[in-house]
């Protein structure tokens, strides 16, 4: 009896201390809810540099519009290249109440305070993509994340500057690691089926020219959705 | 170079002639409404895969992808349509009776049988520049102009060829285009100098063509040991215009082969014709 006695005493001890990290580890998410609460839009010039086997491009511009939660609209003349993960910066979707949160540990970052999370989606069916952040608690800032789905693998370290008083990223750094698989539809009689294979590479972004809370409206964010 | 202008103007003058630029008319006419009418299908067809991981803007179904598109069945059709004339060029003469009144004039054989030769090219060459004018001249009315986005099947990735570059580059794939297609001319119209009517090197030359592609391209190591000494391999060298960087020495390469079948065809059709009885 006794023994059974302890058993639950340590059990409650662990839960309890379990209970504590994550309320802890919530407030994290809870301060950069907080602290980007009054972003309502922003309008970006981008340039992106593509390093990655196999995508010869050059340097490509284009305009970029979001507006929470999640509407986003490139604009380019040219044809331009953006990685869906990573290159929007979107703090809205790290919202306390979809993730199970876990401190991994508590670091810094430069010369600041900084801690490790690992964000668990809720609703798996929502989001699929599971995260890792590092987080300056200082300034209240995503420095880098990890993030991985569907055999992605997605690397982002993440540069600020102070745009109408928002930390907003001036520069972003990608590191990817995707799958590729060619489709049958483009194979030609005889050509062997290549392996599936992994690709690698990195995505250079640099931010200029925000505008921010312009104001921008639903329909900017409509497009013709294509045919399949 | 007066045998030469007699040569073509007589080629040019058969209403044969035409029916090559008739079927690319066609061909492209069809091809390009087609897609027009199915761009959301293709656009999703293409970049089904790449749009996963990026978010792709601007006119990525432009006249040049057009033009791409089309150009890379260029081997399928195009050589049928050469051997009509340069598998006819020489064995019309023949049929029609001509030969024996062509042949006790002054010019020599040879310069008879090379100003053949060279309206062979000029046809040629004018077949695969219709294909390209029209192509981009419609493309570009048709869906406007653009970046051109290129994917090599096998190959991961895309090729980005920025617009201010790609007219020239298409100049060179279609000079390249021609290169290559006399070589299907050349083997038609050496048949032609050894039969006595066109059907036979019409068939002769598709026949040559059709089981050296299939040879070439069967999924057998066997057939695949082979594929380095078949003309067809090297036939479709003008993508290469459209890869980045260009492969200069395997264009080189591939232009030399085809180049020296192209001459050898000739020299042995200069021989045969040099050779040839007209008393029977």
């Amino acid at each position: 009896m006794k023994k059974h006695v302890w058993f639950i005493k340590v059990l409650l001890f662990f839960s309890a201390g379990w209970a504590f990290a994550q309320d802890d580890a919530t407030h994290y998410l809870d301060a950069l809810e907080r602290k980007y609460s009054a972003l309502k839009d922003y309008t970006v010039d981008v340039k992106v540099h593509f390093d990655m086997e196999g995508f010869n491009a050059p340097d490509m511009q284009a305009r970029l519009y979001f507006k929470p939660p999640d509407k986003m609209k490139v604009e380019s003349k040219k044809v331009f290249f953006f990685p869906r993960e990573g290159g929007i910066f979107n703090p809205f979707i790290f919202k306390k109440d979809a993730f199970d949160i876990r401190l991994l540990e508590e670091t810094a970052y430069g010369n600041r305070k900084a801690v490790k999370l690992k964000l668990y989606p809720k609703d798996t069916k929502k989001m699929k993509q599971s995260f890792v952040l590092i987080l300056d608690i200082e300034n209240h800032q995503i420095r880098e994340f990890h993030t991985s789905f569907d055999e992605r693998e997605v690397k982002g370290v993440i540069d600020y500057g102070t745009f109408k008083e928002f930390d907003l990223p001036s520069r972003v750094d990608l590191h990817l690691d995707l799958p590729f698989k060619e489709s049958f539809e483009m194979r030609e009689f005889g050509q062997p089926a290549p392996a599936p294979r992994r690709v690698t590479g990195k995505v250079e972004i640099s931010y200029s020219n925000y505008r921010v809370n312009s104001g921008l409206r639903d329909d900017l964010f409509e497009s013709p959705k294509r045919k399949k | 170079m007066k045998l030469v202008w007699f040569e073509t103007l007589k080629t040019f003058s058969r209403w044969r002639t035409y029916i090559g630029f008739g079927v690319i008319a066609l061909i492209v006419i069809i091809t390009e409404v087609v897609m027009k009418l199915s761009a959301d299908e293709i656009l999703y067809r293409m970049l089904r895969s790449l749009e996963k991981d990026f978010l792709i803007s601007g006119n990525v179904l432009n006249g040049w992808f057009v033009t791409a598109f089309i150009m890379n069945t260029l081997h399928i059709h195009m050589p049928f349509l050469i051997t009509l004339v340069a598998g006819d060029v020489v064995s019309s003469e023949a049929t029609s009776g001509t030969v024996r009144l062509l042949l006790i004039r002054p010019p020599s054989r040879s310069r008879i049988i090379t100003a053949k030769y060279i309206t062979t090219f000029f046809y040629t060459a004018g077949l695969v520049l219709f294909l390209g004018l029209l192509c981009i001249l419609l493309g570009l009315t048709l869906f406007g102009s653009g970046d051109l986005i290129i994917h090599h099947y096998g190959r991961f990735g895309v090729i980005y060829i920025e617009e201010a570059e790609i007219p020239i580059r298409m100049l060179f794939a279609f000079m390249a285009a021609i290169w290559s297609m006399m070589a299907v001319a050349s083997i038609a119209f050496l048949l032609s100098t050894l039969a006595e009517n066109s059907v036979g090197p019409i068939i002769g030359t598709m026949a040559v063509v059709v089981v050296f592609l299939v040879i070439g391209n069967f999924p057998l190591d066997f057939f695949r040991s082979l594929k380095p000494y078949l003309f067809t391999t090297y036939l479709t060298f003008w993508q290469q215009f459209l890869d980045d960087p260009i492969p200069w020495r395997q264009i080189g390469s591939s232009a030399a082969i085809l180049g020296l079948h192209s001459i050898l065809l000739f020299l042995i059709a200069l021989g045969v014709y040099a050779r040839k009885d007209i008393k029977s």
